[in-house]
């Protein structure tokens, strides 16, 4: 006797679901998710997020972008996240095309992919995202009835070794022009133009950036130019921000996760931008100039995000939460409104002064384990160089501050490879750490938990330091030798590092051009995804890719740029002005001599 | 202060969370409710939710119940009109009734679970009836199946068989998927996975077949043992 029938439930992806760790990234439907009907849509978008959905569904501009997308009747947006190893593996098995998670269409039934670009170590996901989705890699082979691939996030200031691979970037911020250029993309393809016609046209928009309407001038193979082979486009494209948060559009509904994602909680923005000009900080620099939401408005956003999620969690975000003027008033405000409804706020980027510790000490209700300091450089003389301007009297104070008020271990973030840095800068994190341990020992009860987190400096584009090259990658490992010896011998201590061939790969995309595009595709075709998690990264295949295609990585990540060389982003203009970055760079190099002078 | 005990569904797709995560959009749900929920006293103050018996992920339930506190009195009527609207049609309230406080916990009250487990193989890939009546056979004529489990310190072996209380082939319909009706003890007294026992049933060197078909696993009930007696858990309360 045999048993036959139709087994599966709606088709193949439900099949595939029930075969992979976590089913839940790709299930959409999740509270506040928007689904809406694609033929009374004129255009539909899908925001393509190139990590893993928990890693996406953390990300703020997606919830902005969303909301102020769906929002509007005649548009529409979906999400996709870059599947995991074994839902890929299954997808190519069945011949499932990556597909939207509100509808479940695949990507090729819209108008528009948005990719996020968040990190240079995502790229290669980019890549597989669109190879899932049976999209042309290269825009140029790309037919009439593809969608529009575009990008947008930090990356696209300098956005040069993704080029060939989409139609249009949009630099800055998306949250007040997404919607219109949709709308123009809908005029345009009602009018039946083709795609280049169309790409022609939507160049001419202030903040838009077609890349296949610039062609790179090399001399001896070397960058010295842009020539823009299309009229509409702009010479230098101005990026776009939002100029006023107030009554810039915010997600006070976003989409609640069924998982637990790597920031589960609500937020609220409280400023964008940030004063200080951290020399090493490329954010610092490309949200300016500082934008402010007034305490009111901050206030009944965080009312209306807790009434529509239900999370227990606020976090009050910018880029230096410490600094929003009437902090104090705020938090106080806060605690009113939201305290009896058991919700507690963060601060999720605090200063080493005693300033931010008060206010930690007036936020956090609960056990005190640890709180997260970023010192970034363990000699006074490197704090000025990178104009993290704090004493270590400073330094002191804070963390004397947070133990009094109950902390019992402290989270410390350095970087190592900065301009102008020497082995003795990085023995001082070795001695600084010791200093801080043999004084506070005592003065907490139970064990003092310090935890050190070292990362590699990697020069940014329209920075101050994007002139200077990455320190070498032999000499990071010896420097990262230097502390993992180090901090073998001093117990009490959880050391941890970035890879260091990470982070010169992220060296490399973060201020390279255009030659690298065929090494990105080669190392997706070796291989290579997730290059941002340490379990999937291989330096192995990418140093396969370089030799395939006789490139030299340090030509990118380890050359000094002169000021008068052309860089790669110079048609791409932040906000910032060049002879600003030049003065800050003098600035720092003044510092690095000043010091040396008084010591 | 008051209890209420809610019986629920759980649905297709939401069979793909974790227990956490069911814990934590109820939470939320009952956040957005507005309804006055009671916080537990100490250091990290929390709301007083706790769900029977955890559901593994993966499986669909028809039954399930679940607990909360509030600081006021709130009827069960009241509790299913607000709460109903907040959660996800794949979460269905099916009752709620309230509960004397000094009554014990319902996850201590749990004693056995009874599961549907259905064969769904891809055609031209059909699974022999008899097959899977032999290796059951075996398997219930079997007198010990020990398991390794690990403490803290040290590992221990359990018998489980006499946690397998019935199991047996509940369709002979040959034009619909076989499906197995398993009653398995559960709660703190100890259990099994129903995943364990299709795991043994496959691993019968006889069963070849079923190994590349999959199990769509359903929780029909939650029972409390009452001197040997299985019942709803409702009855317990």
């Amino acid at each position: 006797m045999l048993v036959s029938w139709m087994p599966f439930e709606k088709g193949k992806i439900s099949d595939l679901l029930s075969r992979v760790q976590k089913p839940a990234r790709y299930l959409g439907n999740e509270w506040n998710a928007c689904l809406k009907e694609h033929d009374q849509a004129v255009v539909r978008m899908v925001f393509a997020f190139p990590d893993l959905y928990e890693v996406g569904m953390s990300n703020q501009g997606l919830k902005i972008l969303y909301e102020c997308v769906n929002s509007k009747p005649d548009l529409l947006m979906e999400r996709v996240f870059a599947p995991a190893a074994d839902m890929e593996d299954l997808m190519r098995e069945h011949d499932q095309l990556l597909f939207a998670l509100e509808s479940q269409k695949p990507l090729t039934d819209f108008d528009v992919v948005g990719f996020s670009l968040q990190y240079e170590l995502s790229y290669t996901n980019v890549l597989n995202m669109l190879d899932l989705a049976s999209i042309a890699l290269y825009s140029s082979r790309r037919s009439e009835s593809d969608p529009l691939i575009i990008g947008g996030g930090p990356c696209t200031f300098n956005p040069e070794p993704l080029a060939p691979f989409f139609d249009l970037f949009v630099l800055g911020e998306a949250e007040e022009f997404l919607p219109d250029l949709l709308r123009e993309l809908g005029v345009l393809k009602g009018q039946n133009l083709d795609r280049k016609e169309i790409l022609s046209r939507l160049s001419a928009l202030d903040g838009v950036y077609v890349p296949a309407l610039y062609r790179p001038i090399y001399r001896d193979g070397i960058l010295c130019g842009m020539e823009k082979i299309d009229p509409r486009a702009a010479t230098v494209i101005q990026k776009k921000i939002a100029a006023d948060l107030d009554s810039a559009p915010y997600p006070t509904a976003p989409v609640v996760p069924y998982i637990q994602t790597v920031h589960d909680r609500a937020v609220v923005e409280l400023f964008r931008g940030c004063g200080r000009g951290c020399r090493f900080c490329q954010a610092g620099f490309i949200f300016r100039p500082v934008r402010r939401r007034t305490q009111s408005k901050i206030v009944e956003t965080a009312e209306a995000l807790i009434a529509a999620t239900g999370y227990d969690e606020i976090s009050l975000s910018s880029l230096s939460s410490a600094d929003y003027p009437q902090i104090d008033s705020l938090i106080n405000e806060m605690d009113e409104v939201l305290a009896g409804g058991h919700v507690k706020c963060s601060l999720p980027s605090l200063r080493l002064d005693s300033y931010s510790v008060k206010l930690a000490d007036q936020l956090h209700r609960g056990r005190r384990s640890s709180l997260t300091f970023a010192p970034e450089a363990a000699t006074e003389r490197l704090r000025r160089v990178i104009k993290k301007d704090i004493s270590e009297e400073e330094i002191f104070a804070s963390l004397g501050d947070a133990v009094e008020a109950g902390w019992q271990g402290f989270k410390l973030y350095f970087m190592i490879g900065l301009p102008t840095e020497e082995d003795a800068d990085v023995e001082a994190i070795l001695s600084l750490c010791q200093r801080i341990r043999k004084h506070f020992i005592h003065q907490v009860k139970g064990s003092l938990n310090i935890s050190v987190s070292v990362s590699t400096f990697v020069p940014k584009a329209h920075t101050p330091f994007q002139w200077e090259p990455q320190l070498e990658l032999s000499r990071v490992i010896d420097r990262q030798q230097i502390l993992r010896k180090g901090f073998k011998n001093m117990p009490g201590f959880d050391y941890s590092w970035h890879e260091a061939e990470a982070s010169l790969l992220e060296a490399i995309f973060a201020r390279g051009d255009r030659t690298l595009a065929p090494l990105l595709e080669k190392a997706w075709q070796l291989g290579c995804r997730f290059d941002g998690w340490s379990e999937h990264f291989s330096f192995k295949l990418w140093q396969q890719a370089f030799r395939e295609l006789d490139l030299d990585p340090g030509s990118y990540a380890y050359r000094r740029f002169n000021y008068d060389d052309y860089l790669p982003w110079d048609h791409l203009y932040c906000g910032v002005n060049k002879e600003l970055f030049i003065r800050e760079h003098q600035n720092a190099i003044n510092a690095n001599l000043n010091q040396r002078r008084e010591l | 202060m008051s209890r209420v005990c809610f019986i629920f569904k759980r649905k297709m797709p939401l069979a793909y969370i974790s227990h956490l995560d069911m814990l934590r959009l109820f939470l939320r749900a009952l956040s957005r409710s507005r309804l006055p929920l009671a916080f537990s006293q100490g250091y990290n103050p929390h709301p007083r939710l706790a769900l029977a018996l955890p559901l593994p992920l993966g499986v669909t339930a028809a039954e399930e119940y679940g607990e909360i506190y509030f600081s006021e009195t709130i009827q069960p009527e009241q509790f299913i009109n607000t709460l109903s609207p907040q959660l996800p049609s794949a979460l269905e309230l099916r009752g709620a009734f309230g509960v004397a406080l000094d009554k014990p916990s319902l996850a201590s009250l749990v004693g056995a679970a009874q599961y549907l487990a259905t064969l769904k193989c891809e055609p031209g890939n059909e699974v022999n009836f008899e097959l899977v009546q032999a290796s059951l056979k075996r398997l219930m004529a079997r007198k010990e199946i020990m398991v390794q489990r690990k403490t803290k310190k040290k590992k221990t072996y359990t018998n489980v068989r006499p946690y397998i209380i019935k199991a047996e082939i509940i369709n002979r319909n040959d034009d619909e998927p076989l499906v197995l009706s398993l009653l398995l003890q559960a709660g703190s007294r100890g259990g099994i996975s129903p995943f364990f026992l299709l795991e043994q049933l496959e691993s019968d060197p006889a069963a070849e077949g079923i190994i590349s078909c999959k199990w769509q696993l359903h929780r029909e009930r939650i029972l409390i043992n009452q001197k040997g007696i299985l019942q709803p858990l409702s009855e317990g309360m």
